[in-house]
């Protein structure tokens, strides 16, 4: 927001300049910190209601012409501090003004429009926003969405696993769609960039099954999260109106940082760190008791078994393949500078991060430049471009079938008296299961690499300025163009490829994206009266484009990672979509100084996806804020801030490409091409889904603005949703999309920070976060059904009106419940909570932390599923009841064959951040070094250093499925997510 | 007034630059990866016509892979053995006490490779007749063969769900995708295979002679001429009047169908697998595979064989046997399956073997024991084990016929033992004790279809 801000302090410069010659009077003082007292350079000084002002000079002082010789209000503000407001007069015209740190970040200047923005005290949306310091100032975190866990209020973020890389889902305000993976839309720096999980082709080689079991990364961890300046998260709906028919699930805008004027300074950054797993849940030990009963006599079995179990090695295997330190380095330089035309930030970033797997790992080359110019006094242009280069080895680990390619599935299933590790590089066949991980892992190849190029521009011409109003057009918009090529590699010699008729097997894919969009808009700022108004119009385009092939090749050339040493050679996929969007807005903001804000849009668009493209549908939002503490009879001593705000707002979320076709798809039989219909109808009558959402909620401001209090309470109603409509099988067809179902979220978000100890030498801000989601399906339109995860023996989600979708049904059949098996646990969790702690003392050291707290919610825990199969589940071989059944064999519920025994409840906390920094003051640093390096910071930190759970798995936050809206609780056999602990230092120079 | 100037410069220029290419308009976005079905709807041209034909081909074989894996468990021909998914075993096996419900493991919500493929196999059928009907591109007679080959496959896979739900019934009339007819009995159902498939033979009948007008898959070949195809569907409908225990109509249908008695056991249509871009045979496995999935021979199957039946050399010993523990247990598979030399060999799915042996089974269930029992010694003899001796009533023919058959038909995609066991009211004849598992009588409608009624109010 700094960008926003600057240039209000550019335009009151400007507007400086403009002379007049009437009656005058003249204002001087002096801007400082409270607590510091020292001088605040850059203060902005405005009267208010105009656009006249001044900034505070390198000793806090300031000097305003004041046109006229009537008193007005003075509004004295300062990134980072509360504003005050003065009156002055020809008489009172010398200022001392000590403004007091913005601990709850009332001043925060906050997006609010495709083209507009407000200042957090005048919002009526619980908008959350992080900022660089929050979102990266306590460790090092790999992707920007793995940094924002604990910081977001109604946020539900959840990995796919530990893999390096990313692959992390973020919902929203509960469930907005039943059929995509309810992700927010990305904006960065006004682009709308690809976020999407994209395929790496690995379920189809270990034969796990579709591409959402692949465990891809989102392509967000392109993003170098220490470019970033500021994310702000608008939730719902109400909040997101203006973005319209792709903003049903929030919105995430992030904006990067950019340079200031002034002397160019230079900053290189250096973690280094390791990474070990977070949690490691041992496995069974043998017996030949245990031999006995697990294996069978037939076929001499038992015989075999026991002899290796006599002569064998004892090897933990999750120890082995788990538990291994992995390197971590992150290089950040950055040169940001500027003069009063130009100013640019340039960032480089190098991220080399090792998995705790071995061979497996994430670098990202990262090369950033924003510069902004003005071409005249009136025409500013900013661009941002930013080209990166992601690798990722993300190995072989969650689901697979027949072909072993899976560590955690695999020693499920190996006794641990068994040695898979290899003897003079030949790694003995497993007998257990369809391969030997440690081949596995020593000689497969799952990469993925992405180029990626992001550029946007945004271009602002003042057309019309006058005393008390101004025109500005702003013309913006930006591209992001991916290419991500992946190649997954089970070389020929592996156990499961001699068993196949064609060893060796190879997926070479090739993806591309390229988004496009663009802005114009119509700002005219002007006064009705006291009421300030922002009158703003636009239009809005966005294009996508998407391709991919996948070929694959079979029977290889030994050691032969090209297609053309292949045996049998396939294209394996080649799919192409095109997507044209168009939406045109309006928006009026009035605020009526500073105590009454409101505002009223609409945004109308339509989209190729729908069954008619050129039909527009309608998002109007309207929101009220009143800040009563601005009103004059309001005079608490205590409470210095108390808004009730209530906003309205409609989205949508768009239709899947594809659901309007009917398609006749190839199939290629004994040499000839045949045609085939689709099992899938098209739905041309097809319209996206719509939400409606009422917020409501009362900001309030204490002890001088010490401690704030949010508390917002939303409804959110989605209508229309997109479900496949089940079609009778004997039709031999089997889904068309509908537009049937409803959804209801309500939730509660609260939040509670201050600073609590507030001395010159010591400072201890924290904040409190408390959120809660209920989904419920208030209609389903269509017959109940269940779907997702392995069906119901296994724990499968329950769609039935009056139920929310997140409910974990299973075996054994149960008449009274609608789809007609058991109810088992829930996916949604009780709560949220979050806690978050900074502590500076004596300005140079800094202690931060952050708890997470999730109460409730059920995953569907296959991988006990798994090792109670193989016999090698810690303790499988106890006897709790001593009924000589061991537990592995009788997990509860009896009778011990239902679904429930995976239903697992997935409460934990975690100690999601710690980090302590040291900055050396500068006299010292001067003294040392002279004058060559201005600043060093040294720091160490640690993520996801400690989790508390009784949850029976690597960590209650997984998902086999990547991101999905349902049955994103799926834990099989994932990649332990790793604790990280970093050293750092930071040298300005 | 500079000032001015440049701004209403800029104006004109980005105004100019935003209506040179309207962003409020959108392009009109086909499908860039697929044809429409609608675009064989109308007068297609040949080529559309062979593709949606060869289209019905591969529909065809859509069942293979869940049938083969699946009926063949049930009828305990073979275990699949799955190191990976146990439910192959303990849902399949009925271990526990698990019985079939409508959203089973292996069929879904839909039934999958026993419902709702092959009736995605009777729908392509329909629009191929549509296809052919609607067009000038074939003559009158080329219609009737393509209408014929098509009523052919759909009588052929109608027999599919109707054998997996049993008596509870399937539709039968299903041309109007989104107004399904409703469900019939099993009599009915089979009455309705056999009524479309007569209509097939009046269709080759009225298609003239020499070869199908259109291009067919080497799993015809020897077949694909108006009269071959004939006889495949003759060898169908001899198949389908078995079950209908109409047996002189299955003594018809064979003097009409490819069957030879002094021929090749094994020749027959088959469904053909060549690998990329085509499939592979789904049941083809590396011998002596390192490997725990993978299909096994049942043990009741060994134990039972003859000594010197040469059809023995279906079964593969392995060196070392598969095993695989699962919560119900741990199940050991000796012999693998050794009926494919290669991944690219194609799977019958009707030959001579069979309708010698449906011949056999009719003569014996009319009485005619002499016949019978040459059509047997037939099949005694080139498995090397010696004409009949046994006992020559129509409850010992029907017990030496049943027996042949779970060798010469065994571990075909059809679940021959299974729906064999279930004609003859010999269930309770399957042994269990291998396993611990049930032997199901038939599954329940896929949940598909009643919600599908649910919906429509049904």
């Amino acid at each position: 927001m700094r960008k926003a801000y600057k240039l209000t302090a550019v335009l009151a410069l400007l507007f400086l300049s403009v002379g007049w010659s009437y009656a005058q009077y003249t204002v001087t003082g002096i801007v400082t910190d409270a607590r510091t007292g020292e001088p605040l350079i850059g203060a902005n000084v405005l009267i208010r209601n105009t656009t006249t002002g001044t900034v505070a000079n390198l000793d806090g002082r300031f000097t305003l012409n004041v046109p006229g010789n009537n008193e007005v209000v003075l509004v004295i503000s300062s990134l980072g501090y509360l504003s005050q407001n003065f009156t002055v007069s020809q008489s009172n015209n010398n200022l001392q003004v000590a403004l007091r740190e913005d601990a709850t970040n009332l001043e925060e200047v906050v997006v609010t429009g495709l083209a507009s923005s407000v200042k957090r005290s005048n919002l009526a949306n619980a908008v959350s926003s992080v900022s660089s310091r929050e979102l990266t100032g306590t460790t090092t975190i790999q992707t920007t969405d793995g940094a924002l866990y604990g910081k977001i209020a109604g946020a539900t973020i959840r990995s796919n696993g530990g893999a390096p890389g990313g692959g992390l889902s973020i919902q929203l305000r509960g469930i907005s769609s039943l059929s995509g993976a309810s992700q927010p839309l990305i904006i960065l720096d006004g682009v709308y960039i690809n976020n999407s999980f994209q395929r790496t082709g690995r379920a189809a080689v270990t034969g796990a099954g579709a591409s959402n079991q692949d465990d891809g990364s989102n392509r967000l961890a392109d993003l170098n999260p220490a470019d970033i300046e500021t994310i702000e998260v608008l939730k719902g709906p109400s909040a997101a109106a203006i973005y319209g028919t792709r903003a049903n699930a929030g919105v995430i805008i992030i904006t990067t940082k950019r340079g200031a004027e002034g002397k160019t300074k230079v900053s290189l950054a250096q973690d280094i760190g390791f990474a070990q797993p977070l949690r490691l849940l041992g496995v069974d030990d043998w017996s030949e008791e245990k031999i006995n009963f697990f294996f069978p006599e037939a076929n001499n079995r038992r015989q075999i078994e026991l002899q290796r179990f006599r002569e064998g090695n004892r090897i933990d295997y999750e120890d082995y393949f788990y538990n291994n330190t992995a390197l971590l380095s992150n290089t950040r330089l950055t040169v940001t500078g500027g003069n009063e035309k130009t100013k640019f930030f340039v960032s480089g970033n190098i991220t080399s991060e090792d998995g705790t797997v071995r061979r497996t790992g994430f670098d990202r080359y990262s090369i950033r430049a924003n510069i902004d110019h003005k071409i005249s006094n009136s025409i500013r242009l900013g661009v941002s471009s930013n080209y990166i280069q992601s690798n990722t080895d993300r190995g072989f680990t969650g689901n697979q079938n027949n072909t072993g390619a899976s560590i955690g599935y695999t020693i499920a299933y190996v006794p641990n008296y068994f040695d898979l590790r290899p003897v003079n590089g030949i790694y003995p066949d497993n007998p257990y299961f369809n391969d030997n991980p440690a081949a596995i892992t020593d000689n497969a190849i799952n990469n993925s690499e992405v180029n990626r190029f992001v550029q946007s521009f945004t271009l602002d011409i003042d057309l019309l300025k006058t005393n008390n109003s101004f025109l500005k057009a702003n013309i913006a918009g930006g591209l992001d163009f991916l290419q991500n090529s992946t190649m997954i590699y089970l070389p020929e010699f592996l156990q499961s490829q001699r068993a196949s008729a064609n060893p060796g097997d190879l997926l070479i894919g090739k993806q591309e994206s390229f988004n496009s969009n663009f802005q114009a808009a119509l700002v005219y700022n002007w006064n009705l009266g006291q009421v300030n108004m922002n009158s703003q119009a636009g239009l809005v385009r966005l294009d996508f484009k998407n391709s991919s092939l996948f070929n694959r090749g079979r029977g290889l050339v030994p050691g032969q990672t090209n297609l053309r040493q292949a045996a049998v050679q396939e294209i394996n996929e080649n799919f192409n979509s095109e997507i044209q969007e168009a939406g045109v807005f309006l928006q009026q903001e009035a605020n009526w100084e500073d105590k009454v804000i409101g505002t009223v849009g609409v945004r109308w668009d339509k989209s190729t996806l729908n069954g008619n493209a050129n039909q527009f549908y309608a998002f109007p939002r309207a929101s009220l804020a009143v800040n009563i503490a601005n009103f004059d009879f309001f005079n608490s001593t205590v409470v210095n801030q108390l808004k009730p705000r209530i906003a309205y707002g409609e989205t949508a979320g768009p239709v899947a490409f594809g659901n309007i076709y009917t398609p006749l798809i190839g199939a290629n039989i004994g040499g000839l091409l045949g045609s085939v219909v689709s099992s899938q109808v098209g739905n041309e009558r097809i319209f996206p889904e719509t939400a409606t959402e009422l917020e409501f909620g009362v900001d309030a401001g204490l002890f001088n603005n010490r401690l704030g209090i949010e508390a917002t309470y939303y409804i959110k109603n989605t209508q229309n949703n997109i479900q496949n409509l089940n079609l009778s099988p004997a039709a031999g067809v089997n889904t068309t999309p509908s537009n049937e179902a409803e959804l209801q979220n309500k939730g509660i978000e609260l939040g509670i920070s201050g600073t609590i100890v507030d001395k010159s030498d010591f400072r201890w801000f924290s904040r409190v976060l408390y959120w809660r989601n209920r989904v419920n399906l208030t209609r389903l339109g269509i017959p109940t059904y269940t779907a997702g995860a392995f069906g119901s023996g296994l724990g499968t989600f329950l769609y039935a009106q009056g139920f929310p979708p997140t409910t974990i049904v299973g075996t054994p059949a149960d008449p009274n419940v609608p789809g007609g098996f058991t109810i088992w646990g829930d996916a949604q969790p009780d709560f949220n909570m979050s806690f978050y702690n900074t502590i500076s003392l004596k300005k140079n050291l800094e202690l931060s932390f952050l708890v997470d707290w999730r109460q409730g919610g059920d995953n569907i825990n296959l991988t006990s599923f798994l090792t109670d199969s193989g016999g090698t589940t810690n303790g499988w071989f106890n006897d709790d009841n001593g009924d000589g059944i061991p537990n592995g064999r009788q997990r509860p519920p009896a009778p011990h064959n239902n679904a429930a025994r995976w239903v697992q409840d997935a409460s934990f906390v975690k100690v999601r951040e710690i980090g302590l920094y040291y900055t050396f003051p500068r006299t010292q640093v001067a003294n040392m070094f002279g004058g060559a390096l201005e600043n060093i910071k040294i720091g160490a930190s640690a993520n996801n250093v400690f989790l508390f759970t009784k949850y029976e798995g690597y960590d209650p936050e997984t998902s086999t499925f990547g991101a999905q809206s349902v049955a994103n609780n799926v834990d099989i056999a994932p990649y332990p997510t790793p604790r990280r602990i970093f050293f750092h230092i930071t040298l300005d120079f | 007034m500079k000032k001015y100037n440049l701004y209403m410069t800029l104006t004109i220029l980005i105004s100019m630059s935003i209506w040179g290419c309207n962003p409020l308009k959108l392009d009109e976005i086909d499908d860039p990866n697929n044809p429409s079905v609608g675009s064989v709807s109308n007068n297609a041209s040949r080529q559309q016509i062979q593709f949606v034909l060869t289209g019905l081909e591969a529909r065809h074989r859509g069942y293979v892979t869940n049938v083969s894996q699946a009926w063949n468990t049930f009828g305990r021909e073979i275990w699949y053995l799955n190191g990976s998914d146990p439910r192959f075993q303990t849902d399949w096996l009925g271990q526990n006490g698990r019985v079939p419900d409508r959203s089973y493991f292996g069929f879904g919500n839909t039934g999958g490779g026993s419902y709702a493929a092959p009736y995605q196999a009777i729908n392509q059928a329909n629009v191929l007749i549509r296809a052919a009907n609607n067009t000038t591109f074939l003559n009158d007679s080329e219609k009737r063969a393509v209408a014929g080959f098509a009523k052919m496959i759909q009588g052929y896979q109608f027999m599919i769900p109707a054998n997996f739900v049993y008596n509870n019934g399937i539709r039968i009339d299903v041309e109007d995708p989104l107004n399904p007819g409703p469900f019939v009995p099993y009599a009915q159902a089979m009455d309705h295979v056999r009524n479309i498939l007569v209509e097939a033979d009046a269709d080759f009948n009225a298609a003239g002679t020499g070869n199908f007008p259109l291009a067919l898959t080497s799993g015809f070949s020897g077949f694909n001429t108006i009269a071959g195809l004939r006889q495949v569907n003759n060898a169908i409908l001899a198949r389908a009047n078995a079950y209908r225990q109409d047996w002189q109509g299955v003594l018809t249908a064979l003097n009409s169908s490819f069957m030879n008695l002094n021929g090749p056991l094994n020749i027959g249509p088959a469904h053909p697998y060549v690998g990329p871009p085509d499939a592979f045979n789904p049941l083809f496995y590396v011998p002596n595979a390192p490997t725990t999935t993978i299909i096994v021979v049942h043990p009741s199957v060994l134990e039972d064989a003859l000594p010197n039946d040469n059809r023995r050399t279906k079964f593969f010993q392995r060196n070392t046997p598969v095993t695989v523990s699962t919560d119900a247990g741990v199940l050991t598979g000796t012999h693998q399956d050794a009926r494919w030399p290669s991944n690219t060999t194609s799977i019958p799915f009707i030959k001579n073997e069979e309708l010698i042996l449906l011949k056999a089974e009719a003569h014996a269930n009319l009485d005619q024991f002499a016949d019978a029992v040459a059509a047997i010694n037939i099949i005694r003899n080139a498995a090397g084990i010696g004409p009949y001796t046994g006992a020559t009533s129509r409850a010992a023919l029907i017990d030496e016929i049943l027996f042949q058959r779970r060798y010469s038909l065994w571990a075909e995609p059809w679940g021959h033992r299974w729906i064999d066991a279930r004609r003859y009211d010999r269930l309770n004849q399957i042994p269990t004790n291998f396993d611990g598992g049930t032997i199901f009588t038939q599954f329940p409608h896929p949940q598909a279809e009643l919600s599908w009624d649910q919906y429509t109010g049904n």
